[in-house]
């Protein structure tokens, strides 16, 4: 089995695009949050998201034309060309049958199929326009990735909502552990849309101004939305380049809860920890740092607090959420929280949980990283990605040894 | 990919030869279209946990279900965590989506939705409850490949079963018939849409065999390929399959032959396609036609590049008929 590293990364994020302001705004604990700008809030009790403003992809993208694509495949397209550009790799270098993408999503091209509820809404079935039917497939992301960098090997879309992203590194960990590829993009994108805004304000899980994960009064998500992608090869393979290399895939777990829909479930979710522990080779007492899926609802962060007090005892390791700054990007969310903890890895901090400002009695001994990042030696850890249907899915990535 | 993979068992549902008369109130583009007019969700599972199912949610596990029967398998007697669920999509379901959608429009406020109905607008929808229906505890994946997609499906499932993460994988491909999906094709030029799907019960072939199971088919290679034409990725899963090269013309020949009457049959069926086409290959072998052993490829492709070719071994001999 290959081992496979980290040599790139391609956040385009609400706190910043590129992984130099990606990593600077998670060092200054930025907030992406702000009033909603691509659909009208009229009406909405709540109106604000974590957008991504001034994204201009035509400025990143060098081969796909951005008027033929959603935004989430923009999304995907651009993050992954600037993990190629991070990772200092002419994508023209590659074998292209030894290159390919597997991106996460939850809602694919949601603001394209927002669009054509709203011809149908206005207009009856005729009035949909045929241009953005042709965007609707999910598969379009990874195709757009593909497309751009010229990879002609595998591409895949893995839509297993909000831990998507972590999916997709352990897809692309595979098949390069397996040999099947030299280089792959793995990581994730999705779009604020309206109907996910009104599903989680329903649910009762949309909070009005700030995502607080692990704070006692926290009230819900804030939704986001984004690109999270990391190039990730061979340790041959980047060695043979010369590559700077960032961190190492040490391996994963996904397991199924098979109880309910939306609701977590604590025990499968400490089984998932277990897991990953196991196929990546590392006891709890490893792990240096978690990125937690820490949404903000009071659901969430109970229950994954529950999980990880089960398997790393009273005293874990710091844990945080970039949810706090980001917002809820849904199949992007676990590629940013694995772009964190390689940042992490390779800078030597930890990303803070903002907005945090009191103790939640029922989680004593779990540190927050409250509000300000940390400087510390960062060897293993621990990405957490949880999703609707009891998806669960957790990437163990560590120094490269 | 090495590790050798059996079909243990298999269902599938199409609406080849009904009539989608009358299932909708909202107008066709045509005055018919292929569905199964007679599949109802309650009446095959029950009112009891299926009260939110879509369509496509209602297919996928009804034919998850006759998979596992098919296969003989016992679910009791395998850890619920090393059984899994794989199953590929175009977009999940278009009409939850929409529909969800469309009551931020028309409702008196945009927040009325039915919060019930939102995890149907997430594409993993389907996967995920046919877990919690059959408790299903083990890597549980949806892949969005459209006409590509049993391809991917079956190189995951390929994959995660080499890696050992998993002993027992239900692997497949569902779309539902709706008006959306109706207007949709219609819209975009493409040929009359159907529904269909189809669930194929995957194991290690030693594994299976140690257990005294029976393949109703071997597969011997999968392969995809973005930006080639199809005789290219009909050659490579040929030469992967180890089988002569002088046989790739009349197998993708055959392939494509098959692949024009289901669509005939059973309209366009996006991601389920060609499941029905492999369902279709091992009916026939179940009826007892081809000898055993023989070699039938599988192929789709996309208007974006994509290809998809599986080379298999079709068995009459198992299944759900082990007496």
């Amino acid at each position: 089995m290959n081992r496979v590293v980290i040599t790139g990364l391609g956040p385009v994020s609400s706190i910043g695009v590129g992984s130099r302001d990606f990593c600077s705004a998670l060092l200054a604990g930025r907030s992406g949050i702000a009033r909603i700008e691509s659909f009208d809030t009229a009406g909405f009790p709540y109106v604000n998201a974590g957008e991504v403003r001034d994204f201009s992809p035509g400025e990143i993208l060098t081969r796909l034309d951005p008027a033929q694509w959603g935004r989430s495949s923009q999304f995907a397209a651009a993050a992954a060309r600037l993990a190629v550009r991070d990772a200092g790799l002419d994508p023209g270098r590659v074998a292209p049958g030894r290159a390919g993408a597997v991106v996460g999503t939850t809602s694919g091209e949601s603001q394209v199929i927002e669009a054509l509820t709203a011809q149908l809404v206005a207009g009856g079935w005729a009035a949909m326009s045929s241009e953005l039917l042709d965007r609707v497939p999910a598969d379009r992301l990874s195709n757009a990735v593909n497309l751009e960098l010229g990879f002609a090997g595998e591409s895949v879309t893995v839509c297993t909502a909000c831990s998507a992203s972590n999916y997709a590194l352990g897809y692309a960990y595979d098949i390069l552990a397996m040999g099947e590829a030299d280089v792959m993009i793995a990581g994730g994108a999705d779009s604020v849309c309206r109907w996910a805004h009104a599903g989680f304000y329903r649910l009762g899980a949309l909070t009005e101004h700030a995502c607080a994960p692990f704070d006692r009064d926290r009230s819900g998500i804030i939704t986001g939305e984004g690109g999270a992608a990391l190039l990730l090869e061979t340790l041959q393979h980047a060695e043979a380049r010369r590559a700077r290399i960032y961190a190492e895939v040490l391996g994963y777990g996904l397991n199924c809860d098979a109880s309910h829909m939306v609701s977590p479930d604590a025990a499968s979710i400490a089984a998932c920890m277990r897991l990953a522990h196991r196929r990546a080779g590392v006891q709890p007492e490893d792990i240096d740092y978690i990125s937690a899926h820490g949404t903000g609802t009071l659901a969430n962060d109970a229950v994954e607090a529950q999980a990880i007090f089960e398997v790393f005892g009273a005293a874990p390791p710091p844990v945080s959420s970039t949810k706090s700054m980001l917002g809820h990007t849904m199949g992007a969310a676990s590629g940013f929280g694995a772009i964190a903890s390689t940042l992490a890895i390779d800078r030597g901090f930890l990303p803070p949980t903002i907005n945090w400002t009191t103790q939640d009695p029922a989680l004593i001994g779990l540190d927050p990283v409250a509000n300000t990042a940390r400087q510390a030696r960062v060897r293993v850890v621990q990405n957490d990605g949880f999703a609707f249907g009891g998806n669960n899915a957790i990437v163990i990535i560590g120094a490269l040894t | 990919m090495t590790a050798r993979l059996a079909v243990t068992g298999w269902s599938m549902l199409s609406g080849a030869g009904d009539d989608a008369v009358g299932l909708y109130d909202q107008p066709l583009p045509q005055p018919s279209g292929h569905a199964l007019t007679g599949f109802d969700i309650r009446r095959q599972l029950g009112r009891k946990g299926t009260g939110f199912f879509d369509r496509a949610t209602g297919l996928g596990v009804v034919v998850c279900g006759q998979a596992i029967a098919d296969s003989g398998i016992s679910l009791e007697t395998i850890p619920a965590d090393r059984i899994g669920v794989v199953l590929g999509t175009t977009a999940g379901s278009l009409k939850s989506t929409m529909d969800f959608s469309a009551e931020t429009l028309t409702q008196d406020r945009p927040y009325l939705v039915n919060p019930g109905l939102f995890p149907n607008t997430v594409m993993n929808c389907v996967a995920s409850q046919a877990a919690i229906w059959y408790g299903l505890k083990g890597v549980n994946v949806t892949v969005a490949g459209g006409a590509l997609a049993l391809f991917q499906v079956l190189r995951y499932a390929t994959r995660v079963l080499a890696r050992g993460y998993a002993d027992v994988l239900l692997a497949g491909v569902v779309e539902e018939f709706t008006p959306h999906a109706a207007w949709a094709a219609h819209l975009a030029g493409r040929p009359p849409a159907g529904e269909g799907a189809a669930v194929f019960v995957l194991e290690r072939a030693d594994a299976a065999r140690a257990a005294g199971r029976r393949p109703a088919a071997e597969l011997l290679a999968v392969s995809t390929a973005f930006g080639q034409d199809m005789a290219a990725c009909v050659h490579d899963v040929v030469a992967r399959a180890g089988l002569d090269p002088a046989e790739a013309g009349p197998l993708a020949q055959a392939a494509a032959d098959r692949q024009k009457q289901i669509m005939l049959d059973a309209g366009d069926c996006q991601a389920a396609s060609a499941g029905l086409e492999l369902a279709a290959v091992l009916a026939v072998h179940r009826a007892g036609q081809p000898p055993d052993g023989a070699v039938s490829l599988i192929t789709a492709r996309t208007r974006e590049g994509g290809c998809g070719a599986a080379a298999l071994k079709g068995y009459g001999h198992a299944g759900g008929h082990h007496g």
